[in-house]
Formats: C-alpha cells, sequence, structure tokens
C-alpha cells in the first residue's frame, strides 16, 4: 500500500478514535453520578482509566491529522487548505494548529493529557476526591469534543481530491507562531484543574485547607505557560508583522491577558490561603474567574464577533455553540458556588491593614480591577453597536492611558508587599528597610528627568518605581544574606547568597520573577518613549542617518525560499558595519506580501528596518520605501520574559518537605475519616 | 548597573551627533517634513477595513490612501484638528481609535474609575471588618520574661 493510501485509511481511524473519546469523556463526566445514584461506588473508579483512555484515543486522532500532514493528504480538508507539498517540514506538523479546526483539536489534546496527568497524580494523594475532579474535567472534554466533531471538525474529507493544497498563512510560518498557540493553550488549558478541583471541592464539601496547596502547582504551571505564551506572541508579533511594535490591545491578545491578569491575582492569593488561612471563597472565586475568561477567551477568538489579526472566520453556529457551553458552565459553576459556598469559610482573619495579607488584598484588588479594565475595553464596543448600532472604537491609546496608572499602583505594590512581614508590620523597621530603595527610585527617576528632559511625565515615574522596586529586591536579599553570614562566618558572600536563595527558592523564585517584571517594565519605558522612526525614500548608495546611526542602502536582490520569493533588501551600518536585510516575501497563491523587518540588536537599542513598496524614481531608478525604527531596550522585554519563567522553575523546584506533606496527609485521612 | 548601563543607553540615542563627518558612499536623505506630521495623525486613526490596526501600521490599500488623504491636506495647510474632524464626518467615531468623551465614550473613560473605586472600597472592608474584629491586645510580658528577654539581648 503507498503511504498515501495507509494515510487515507488512517485518518478515518482517527475519526473513529475521536469519536470514541468524545464517548468516553462523557461516560467519564457520568461515572461518579452512576455511582452514587446506582449505589455502586467501584463505578467511581473507572474514571480514571477513562481519563487515560480519552488521552490516548485524542491522541491517535491528532497522530492520524499530522501523518496526513507529512504525507500531504489533500483528501482531509484541513491539510488541504493549511498546507501543500512545497511547505517545509517543521511546519508542516505546526499547520495542524493554523486553523480553527486543528487548532480546537489541539485544545481538547492538551485538556486529555492534563485530565490523564490529573488522573496519575490524584491515585494516592487525592483518591477520595479524584472521580469527581476527573468527572468536572470529563464534561469539559466532552463539551470541547462536541463542538469540534459537530461543527469544527478537523477529519472532514474533501472530494474530489485537490492534487494541491492551498498555503499555511504566511505570517504563521515563523518558529514563534509555531510555538505559540501551544503554549497559550497549555496556560487555558491548565486552568482548567484549578476549575475542576474548585468545582470538586464545592460538589464533595472539601475543606479548602486540604487541597489549596494541591492546586498552587498547577495554577503556577498553567501561569507560567500564559506567560510565555504572551511573550512568544509578543515576540512573533515583533519580528513578523512588521510594525515594530510587540503590543496592540488587539481584542485576542486581551483575551490571553485577562485570565494571565486574574491568574497573577490567584497565585498571590492563594499563598495568602496556605499561609494565613483566609481567603477562602475569595480564592474560589478567582479559580471559576480565570477559567471563565479562558472560555471566553476562546469564544472571543472563534465565534467571530470580534475584528481581530487573530480571530478565525468561522461559521456562526460555533459561536452559538461556545456561548451556549459557555452560558452554561458559568451558570452552573457560579451555581454551585453560591450555593455551597459558605461551606468554604476562612478561619482566620486580617489582624492588621498594614500586613502581608492585606498587602495581597490590594494586589488582588488591583489586578482583578485591570482585568476589569481590559475586559470593559474589549467588550464595550460590541455592547454598544448591540445596544444603539452605532460603532465605535476602543483602540490602543485608550489601554495605555487607563492602564499605565494601574500598572504603576501594581509596581509600588510590588515594592512594598515583600517587605511587609504576615500578621502585622513593625513600622519603625519598615520605615528603616523602605529607606534606601526610595532614595535609589527618586535618585532614577530624577536623572532620568534630568538626562532625557522633556519627557512625558510617565518616563521618570515608571523609572522611579523600577528603582524603588529593585531596590527594594536587593535589600531583602541582601539583608537575608547577612544574616546567614552571622550563623555561617566561614561562607563569603557569594556561597552565602547561594545558599540563601537555594535555602528559601519558594521566596526567591517568586522574587525572580518580579525582577523580570522589572526588566519588561524597563523594556515598555524604553520603546514607548523613546522609540525613534523614519520614512524616507531610498534609491541604491542614499544614507540615512536616524539617533547617531548611519544606513547605507546597496539596493535590492531577489531571494528563493523553499515557498516563497522574497525581495531583499541590503543595508550597511556606516559606523558599525552590520548588515540589514529587510524582506518581502511573496508566498504566491493571491495571499499578502509578508514584510519580514531585519533587526541589528544589542542591549541597548534595536535597528528594525522594514522594506516598504517600491517608487518609480528619475531616470529609471527605482527607489524603495524603507521604514528604519530605532527601538531601546527591546531585548529586556524577551529577557524579562525568559527570567518570569526561569523564577517560576526555581519556585516550583521547591519541593513540599516530607514532614509536612505527612501531616497534611494525616490531616486529609483524619477528615476523611 | 543596570540602571547605569540603562541611562548611558539613553544618553547615547538621545545626544545630538555633533561634527558629523559627511558619510562615504552616498548622498544622505531626509525624511519628508510632511510624512512625519502624517504618521502622527494616521496613528489615531483606524484603517477601516483592517483588523484593529492604526492607519500608520497598515500595510493594507485603503491605508495607503488614507495616508495620503492626510498629506494632501496637510499640504493645503489643514490643521491636525480640521483633518482629524474631516475623517470624522466621514466614517463617524468608529475611526477614531481612542473613544471621544460623548456620551456613549465617556462611560468607557469613567468605568475603569468606578470599578477601581468600587473594588478598592471592599477591599479596604475586608480588611477593616475582619482586623477590628480580631484585635486582641498582645499578652504581655511579665517581669520575669523580659529580664529574660534582656539578657538573652546581652548575650548577642
Amino acid at each position: 500500500m503507498s503511504p498515501n493510501g495507509l494515510s487515507l485509511n488512517l485518518i478515518e481511524l482517527g475519526h473513529f478514535a475521536a469519536i470514541l473519546a468524545f464517548v468516553l469523556a462523557i461516560v467519564q463526566g457520568l461515572a461518579p453520578i452512576a455511582a452514587r445514584v446506582l449505589h455502586r461506588p467501584q463505578l467511581a473508579g473507572l474514571t480514571g482509566n477513562l481519563a487515560v483512555a480519552v488521552f490516548v484515543l485524542t491522541s491517535i486522532g491528532g497522530a492520524t491529522i499530522i501523518y496526513s500532514f507529512l504525507t500531504n493528504n489533500f483528501s482531509v480538508l484541513v491539510v488541504a487548505s493549511h498546507s501543500n507539498t512545497h511547505m517545509p517540514l517543521f511546519y508542516k506538523m505546526a499547520a495542524l494548529w493554523g486553523g480553527h479546526r486543528g487548532s480546537l483539536y489541539l485544545w481538547i489534546w492538551i485538556l486529555t493529557l492534563f485530565t490523564m496527568v490529573l488522573a496519575f497524580d490524584g491515585q494516592t494523594r487525592y483518591p477520595e476526591r479524584l472521580p469527581v475532579i476527573l468527572a468536572v474535567q470529563g464534561w469539559l472534554v466532552a463539551g470541547f469534543f462536541g463542538l469540534s466533531l459537530f461543527l469544527s471538525n478537523p477529519f472532514l474529507r474533501l472530494f474530489p481530491v485537490p492534487t494541491q493544497g492551498a498555503d499555511l498563512d504566511p505570517l504563521l510560518q515563523n518558529p514563534g507562531m509555531v510555538m505559540h498557540p501551544p503554549m497559550l493553550y497549555m496556560g487555558y488549558v491548565g486552568f482548567s484543574v484549578p476549575f475542576a478541583f474548585a468545582m470538586a471541592a464545592l460538589i464533595t464539601k472539601w475543606r479548602s485547607e486540604l487541597w489549596i496547596g494541591l492546586i498552587r502547582r498547577w495554577a503556577l504551571i498553567a501561569w507560567g505557560f500564559l506567560t510565555l505564551g504572551i511573550v512568544l506572541g509578543a515576540w512573533w508579533s515583533y519580528y513578523v508583522l512588521g510594525w515594530g511594535g510587540y503590543w496592540a490591545w488587539d481584542p485576542v491578545e486581551n483575551a490571553s491577558f485577562m485570565p494571565w491578569l486574574v491568574g497573577t491575582a490567584l497565585i498571590h492569593s492563594i499563598t495568602v490561603q496556605e499561609r494565613r488561612r483566609m481567603l477562602h471563597t475569595w480564592n474560589i472565586f478567582l479559580v471559576i474567574c480565570t477559567f471563565s475568561l479562558s472560555l471566553l477567551g476562546t469564544f472571543l477568538v472563534r465565534s467571530g464577533v470580534l475584528s481581530s489579526v487573530h480571530a478565525f472566520t468561522v461559521d456562526p453556529g460555533q459561536g452559538s455553540y461556545i456561548l451556549v457551553f459557555m452560558t452554561v458552565t458559568l451558570a452552573v459553576s457560579f451555581g454551585i458556588f453560591l450555593a455551597r459556598g459558605r461551606y468554604q469559610e476562612a478561619e482566620e482573619t486580617v489582624t492588621s491593614p498594614m500586613s502581608r495579607e492585606s498587602l495581597f488584598v490590594w494586589n488582588n484588588v488591583v489586578f482583578t480591577t485591570a482585568a476589569a479594565c481590559v475586559l470593559l475595553g474589549t467588550l464595550y464596543p460590541l455592547a454598544v453597536n448591540a445596544l444603539n448600532g452605532s460603532r465605535i472604537t476602543v483602540g490602543p491609546p485608550y489601554f495605555n492611558t487607563v492602564m499605565l496608572p494601574i500598572f504603576f499602583i501594581m509596581l509600588l505594590l510590588m515594592a512594598i508587599g515583600p517587605l511587609v512581614p504576615w500578621r502585622k508590620a513593625n513600622l519603625s523597621r519598615l520605615r528603616a528597610r523602605v529607606v534606601i530603595p526610595v532614595i535609589l527610585g527618586l535618585a532614577a527617576g530624577v536623572t532620568m528627568a534630568v538626562l532625557a528632559w522633556p519627557v512625558y511625565w510617565t518616563g521618570p515615574v515608571a523609572v522611579g518605581l523600577v528603582g524603588f522596586v529593585f531596590g527594594t529586591l536587593v535589600v531583602d536579599l541582601a539583608r537575608a544574606v547577612q544574616q546567614r553570614r552571622v550563623q555561617h562566618a566561614s561562607e563569603n558572600v557569594v556561597v552565602a547568597t547561594w545558599h540563601t536563595v537555594v535555602g528559601n527558592r519558594r521566596h526567591y523564585g517568586g522574587m525572580i520573577v518580579h525582577l523580570g517584571v522589572l526588566m519588561i517594565a524597563i523594556g515598555i519605558v524604553g520603546t514607548g518613549l523613546f522609540r525613534i522612526e523614519k520614512s524616507v525614500v531610498m534609491a541604491p548608495g542614499d544614507v540615512v542617518k536616524i539617533a547617531g546611526e548611519r544606513l547605507r542602502f546597496d539596493g535590492v536582490r531577489t531571494v528563493k525560499g523553499p515557498n516563497y520569493v522574497a525581495l531583499q533588501g541590503h543595508l550597511t551600518s556606516l559606523d558599525r558595519g552590520f548588515v540589514l536585510r529587510p524582506e518581502r516575501r511573496d508566498y504566491g497563491r493571491q495571499q499578502m506580501p509578508t514584510t519580514n523587518a531585519s533587526v541589528n540588536s544589542n542591549l541597548l537599542r534595536d535597528v528594525y528596518v522594514v522594506m516598504g513598496s517600491s517608487v518609480p524614481g528619475k531616470n529609471g531608478v527605482t527607489r524603495y520605501v524603507v521604514q528604519v525604527i530605532i527601538n531601546p531596550l527591546v531585548q529586556f522585554l524577551w529577557m524579562g520574559g525568559l527570567t518570569m519563567v526561569f523564577g517560576l522553575g526555581v519556585t516550583l523546584s521547591h519541593r513540599v518537605r516530607r514532614a509536612a506533606r505527612a501531616v497534611a496527609t494525616e490531616a486529609v485521612s483524619a477528615y476523611v475519616k | 548597573m543596570r540602571r547605569f548601563l540603562l541611562l548611558t543607553g539613553l544618553l547615547l540615542l538621545l545626544a545630538p551627533v555633533f561634527g558629523a563627518t559627511p558619510p562615504e558612499g552616498g548622498r544622505v536623505v531626509h525624511e519628508n517634513a510632511l510624512t512625519r506630521q502624517e504618521l502622527s495623525i494616521a496613528r489615531t486613526l483606524r484603517c477601516t477595513v483592517c483588523q484593529n490596526e492604526s492607519v500608520a501600521d497598515s500595510k493594507a490599500g485603503i491605508a495607503k490612501d488614507m495616508r495620503a488623504l492626510i498629506r494632501q491636506q496637510l499640504r493645503a495647510g489643514k490643521s491636525r484638528k480640521q483633518i482629524v474632524a474631516y475623517f470624522v464626518s466621514r466614517y463617524g467615531d468608529y475611526i477614531l481609535l481612542k473613544p471621544p468623551f460623548d456620551v456613549v465614550g465617556t462611560v468607557v473613560w469613567v468605568l475603569p474609575l468606578f470599578l477601581l473605586a468600587v473594588l478598592a472600597l471592599s477591599g479596604w472592608l475586608v480588611i477593616r471588618r475582619h482586623s477590628r474584629a480580631t484585635e486582641t491586645p498582645p499578652p504581655q510580658l511579665t517581669e520575669e520574661d523580659l529580664a529574660r528577654v534582656r539578657a538573652a539581648r546581652q548575650q548577642d
């Protein structure tokens, strides 16, 4: 049998596997209910096996789609519409999530993976509650499978079979874009786990002391993936879209930013519950909100109600399905929350307004406000249009104006929070700790104002706040190192610092994440306030001067890529000698040509060049529009993103001490009895 | 160190280049003064056929035409306000990336403040209510304990 013939048959096997997975997911959702109604507790035990089966079957389905892409099986609709024989292998595989059908399937695939991991994780640690948790996950899987199989089926066949496929959107043929959706989905889907825990806890009256520690890691992992996904998206936007920016407050970007904001509130507020046994109901509320916003994001992207760079053009049936699915999920989860929430009451209360826990409350206030504002700005045009038919735009300038003060408050809280102890702060001691950072912050702000005068007021304020936070990070660490050296006099500073950080990875991992946020803040200040750009018409030999940089345009040539033809410009830096080669790539097949920027980066600035259209000049010399952008400190954004993920890794590497775990297990078994 | 780098960087970037020598290998081209104004106006307008892009950022044909219109009107000596008003009269408020302060637009500007106020108030109430409910005075140290603490401190 030819490979293509095999592939032809395999895709049907995959389709069958997916349908079976859908059915089994429903069984998984029903099993604990059946166990209870029929008084057969052993039925609930099936959920674990079902979770594994659903994952395996979904994987078979996914593998057959990927195989169809690799073997150019154009009888499959998704392959014919997103791939062709000229595409590089790497992008053929990634084309699975190039369209709405495949990307929804990827979403489900990841969801079933998380469910299976959960099934293994819970087997020994929380077997009593596991069936209900898995049932909640089962319903989610079934809900999304329903959408996939009935309205957005990736296994659909084409007849007659085309001899050649269309192309993957050229904008998506970029490594950043290949990694961006899976990471984002891991984040979205990851928040389903805390959601399932919260639901199971509410349904079975599981006291949250006993499970909040369990969801912390899941929430952190989901948050990490979401962070990575967002940073990768920004990176892709910067290098591929050719507009010199990285964040446009596009509705779909906002859709990923909202769960990130509420998720950030959540991972802070979980700590409060763990340490101080407070905010129980609030945490459950946040868990539900985070996951609901993830769902909302999916809805916004797929329903076609928004105009956005990322939106898939799809039929209204899908929009209605997701709307109903989301409404049911929200109604059921908030209904259960209202009915059962009071069983999850907190034991302790805030002792002082000047304590770590109060500051965490403020953190939650600010982050939820931020999320609400993004939600408002994203949905307001839709609401206005639905109510009185007029069309308005809420664009980037609005979000920048509204979010900036909120970001400033976040930075301020980030500076003070880690310095203030739990329960109650000693004000005089706190004052002593804040002196140096405040001086540092003021100095930074003033220097900025003086050196970069005239500048918009936000610049000095932002830099001052960053200096303040940086100061508190350093002072906090220095104090801990000093204390350690009192106890271990033999250690030198480096060794002592190492031991301090490694000894309390949970705390210092968080501080590294904060450092990453600072780096991103610096990057935003640099690009937001000091970006310089010029758009000039150049003939070969012409020189453009910008911000002390001199670039000579040496002309263009034609370059052939694997599946595109590019017009490549050539610019030489006269002072530093680097060469820039911006391209306009034509992928043929009625695709819009893409502009691929060429960038020379160092720590301080990016020289970013984009080739525009040609302008017929005098004497038969063709001239080209060349856009040059000097983007200061962009690299801080990517480094900051990596630092955040690294810091999260450090935090997660902190193992729960065995003794503590034993106590917890004991408490669980005592409760179960 | 980072701050130092940042500041030197800013200095380098912003310092005007004094006594620049003529560049080897070509004549220096300058940006058309109109282009700068044109882009700055284009940045506040929405490209009507695009998906959430400004006229300045978009590569669509209509965005090009709109930029040409802006340039034409700038040449004719029209002010920024007049040009924006021209586009609003043609396309309505939809064209503005920043919602205007009219009945519909003001809501979206005021609501964030309102949200912040409500959430901050509830946060404050949570903290207040709880802290008042549980504010019990810390147990006093006895003289004996105090003496012990002092002795321990002196040993340090």
